[in-house]
């Protein structure tokens, strides 16, 4: 027995000199400084999320090309805790950069001001992190894109002339109150012609945007677009014009490619918005890399991503540019 | 009793020590910078809380009961300590004290029920698994998640002592030396045994088994808020599903170290070496760059081999005629 103690505890010294030996010989990179050699580990919010998964497609493709090695991990189910032990594990493994989806500031900060502490370049994607605990934020979309866009798919639509209505998830929440500013901001300077006859909360419910879709077109029958700008009011929307049978009534929105794929493919809603998923996740990787070599520092304006081209830097932020627009031709292609 | 590291218990031990370095000469061929001193306390840093629950389950099985509201109790614990702070204004230290307090008592109604209305542990703690985890997502309205501990508080679970030792640790030491002392080399902790292998005869031994029984799990209930305290202080957050899942792996622990799940069998140092076991099984693995997923088929797969491991030398040694069985006084061991 007490054999055994000595023999297991002579085995962790052993590889603890082992260790010490080898580490002292690459000391200081972490994980070899040429890029060939760069291990990048990189968290999605949940790993089962089909969002996520897609967002991996891209992020492989990035890491293929630069010739980096990725980890790829994180919960199977959106958990702070388990981000916070994957995080510090990398920590302790030695990686050469960092990029995490954020599901909790308050919980993954400080893990991640950890490893900010340890030298390692982090950048967020998807969701950020306190500001100061992260080098970059890669953002998928910024609410003046995200208003034109929607503004713009409305007009390209209805024509010059025409009235529309709103659904939003409520008349409180910051950021559908800031995209609402954006599409009327946009619709004021490109599209005097088109106006807004009505805006209804869903409560973030399909049910509730089924419900309110089927009001308005009731109570404005001279309305030809529902805009569904929070992402459970896209299908609900388009619900309500199928069954109101109404062939002359249009849905665009804010929504993920498979809640409307069907609506998409009977016209009823001719464009639903988002970003390209796979390239947010090959925008990562280019921008965690481009960190980790120092070619990517603090107070960049441009920024160069591989077939991406070249992207917009605003402060501390790497913008991925103009949302994009799924249709009826290219929505097959995703699947999340 | 005085020398615990004898009989069945010893060879327990044995086969599951032959894992455990098994375990660590892989891994230090594997995975990148497992061997280091560094890592050592990294994996007991993160082990802690369900390591406190572990411990503290320790004692319970030896009664030949059960805790599954442990973990429900941790996330109960986690929103008493962040509701108190964030809203009623307490001083984190006195929030603490109060969870811990509330974790004492949440043990207290388990212990009452199943020592004085004689019920089940099994069903009881099945029923406060789903109360406690159910009072804190309604405290929380499940949303909300307190955030922004002054990093004095922070530090329990985030600092370090002499820039190595993480500041839970020394917590967690205690806490393993005391229990091993009260069940080890207290009669209270041989009146648990007792009352393991037959509560009747310990009832007629005069032994005090309805209050030590609801000692036992107050005790455990404690545990469950002093892994809260910890848990909050690491992560920096306290929400509803904090500790989810806790109470298997605590449980898996205990088992591994060699106790039996009917009562009467079982030790606190069994307890920490199946802690190492299930520990640098999670470590090794994600220093290996392997995905997280493997940790949950390779602990079930170590659970198995150790227990069949155990169950083969056990034959092996009754077919040896010479030897006299030192099992003599095991309890039937339930096997198919």
């Amino acid at each position: 027995m007490r054999m055994l103690c000595a023999g297991v505890f002579l085995l962790w010294i052993c590889g603890c000199s082992r260790e010490s030996a080898t580490s002292k010989k690459t000391a200081p990179s972490d994980g070899g400084s040429a890029s060939g050699s760069m291990t990048l580990a990189m968290m999605p919010k949940s790993k089962g999320n089909a969002y996520f998964i897609s967002c991996r497609k891209g992020a492989e493709e990035a890491a293929q090309e630069l010739g980096v090695k990725l980890l790829w991990d994180g919960p199977t189910e959106p958990d702070p805790a388990k981000q916070n032990e994957v995080v510090e594990t990398w920590i302790t493994r030695g990686v050469d950069a960092l990029a995490v989806a954020v599901e909790n500031r308050g919980g993954l900060s400080t893990a991640l001001r950890k490893a900010k502490a340890r030298g390692i370049p982090i950048v967020t994607w998807d969701s950020d992190a306190d500001p100061d605990s992260r080098l970059f934020l890669v953002n998928q979309a910024t609410p003046q894109g995200i208003g034109q866009t929607l503004m713009d798919e409305a007009a390209r639509i209805l024509g010059s002339q025409g009235e529309f209505a709103i659904i939003t998830a409520s008349l409180t929440a910051a950021n559908m109150n800031e995209w609402r500013r954006e599409i009327e901001a946009h619709r004021q300077a490109r599209y005097p012609g088109i106006k807004m006859a009505a805006l209804r909360p869903c409560d973030d419910l399909k049910d509730k945007a089924f419900a309110e879709a089927t009001a308005i077109l009731n109570a404005h029958p001279q309305v030809k677009l529902l805009m569904a700008i929070c992402s459970p009011a896209v299908p609900g929307a388009s619900e309500a014009v199928k069954q109101s049978g109404r062939q002359d009534v249009k849905v665009v929105g804010l929504g993920l490619p498979n809640d409307n794929k069907r609506y998409v493919k009977e016209g009823i809603t001719p464009a639903v918005i988002l970003w390209n998923t796979a390239d947010l996740g090959y925008l990562s990787v280019y921008a965690a890399i481009a960190a980790a070599k120092g070619s990517l520092k603090a107070g960049a304006t441009r920024f160069q991503a591989g077939r991406l081209g070249e992207l917009e830097v605003r402060g501390d932020q790497i913008l991925l540019g103009k949302p994009f627009v799924f249709t009826r031709e290219n929505i097959d292609q995703f699947d999340f | 009793m005085r020398t615990p590291l004898s009989g069945e218990t010893g060879r327990h031990e044995l086969v599951l020590m032959a894992f455990l370095a098994a375990e660590l000469l892989l891994f230090s061929f594997t995975g990148r910078r497992f061997a280091t001193a560094e890592n050592g306390f990294e994996i007991l840093r993160v082990s802690v809380e369900f390591g406190l629950l572990a411990l503290v389950m320790t004692p319970v099985i030896l009664t030949g009961g059960i805790d599954l509201s442990a973990g429900s109790l941790l996330g109960l614990c986690a929103i008493v300590l962040g509701k108190l702070w964030r809203d009623a204004g307490l001083d984190p230290g006195w929030a603490s004290a109060l969870a811990l307090a509330a974790g004492a008592a949440g043990g207290l109604l388990n212990g009452v029920l199943i020592a004085r209305l004689k019920l089940p542990p099994l069903i009881v703690t099945l029923g406060s698994f789903s109360l406690f985890r159910g009072l804190a997502e309604a405290i929380t309205q499940g949303v909300d998640n307190f955030t922004g501990f002054p990093d004095s508080f922070l530090l329990l679970g985030q600092g370090y002592i002499l820039g190595a030792i993480p500041a839970q640790v020394p917590i967690f030491l205690a806490v393993a030396a005391g229990l091993w002392l009260l069940v080890h080399r207290t009669p209270f902790g041989r009146s648990l045994r007792a009352l393991g292998y037959s509560p009747e005869g310990a009832r007629f031994a005069g032994l005090p088994v309805g209050r030590n029984l609801i000692l036992v799990y107050v005790l455990s209930g404690a545990g469950a808020g002093l892994a809260a305290i910890i848990y909050v202080a690491h992560l920096g957050q306290a929400k509803a599903d904090a500790g989810t899942g806790y109470e298997l792996l605590a449980i898996t622990a205990v088992v591994l170290g060699g106790a039996s799940i009917f009562g009467g069998k079982g030790s606190v140092h069994g307890t920490l070496l199946g802690l190492a076991a299930l520990a640098v099984l999670k470590n090794g693995i994600a220093l290996s760059d392997r995905p997280s997923e493997w940790v949950g088929m390779a602990t079930g797969a170590l659970l198995l081999a150790v227990l069949s491991g155990e169950a083969m030398l056990k034959k092996m040694s009754a077919r040896v005629p010479r030897s006299p069985t030192r099992d003599s006084t095991s309890m039937p061991s339930g096997s198919p």
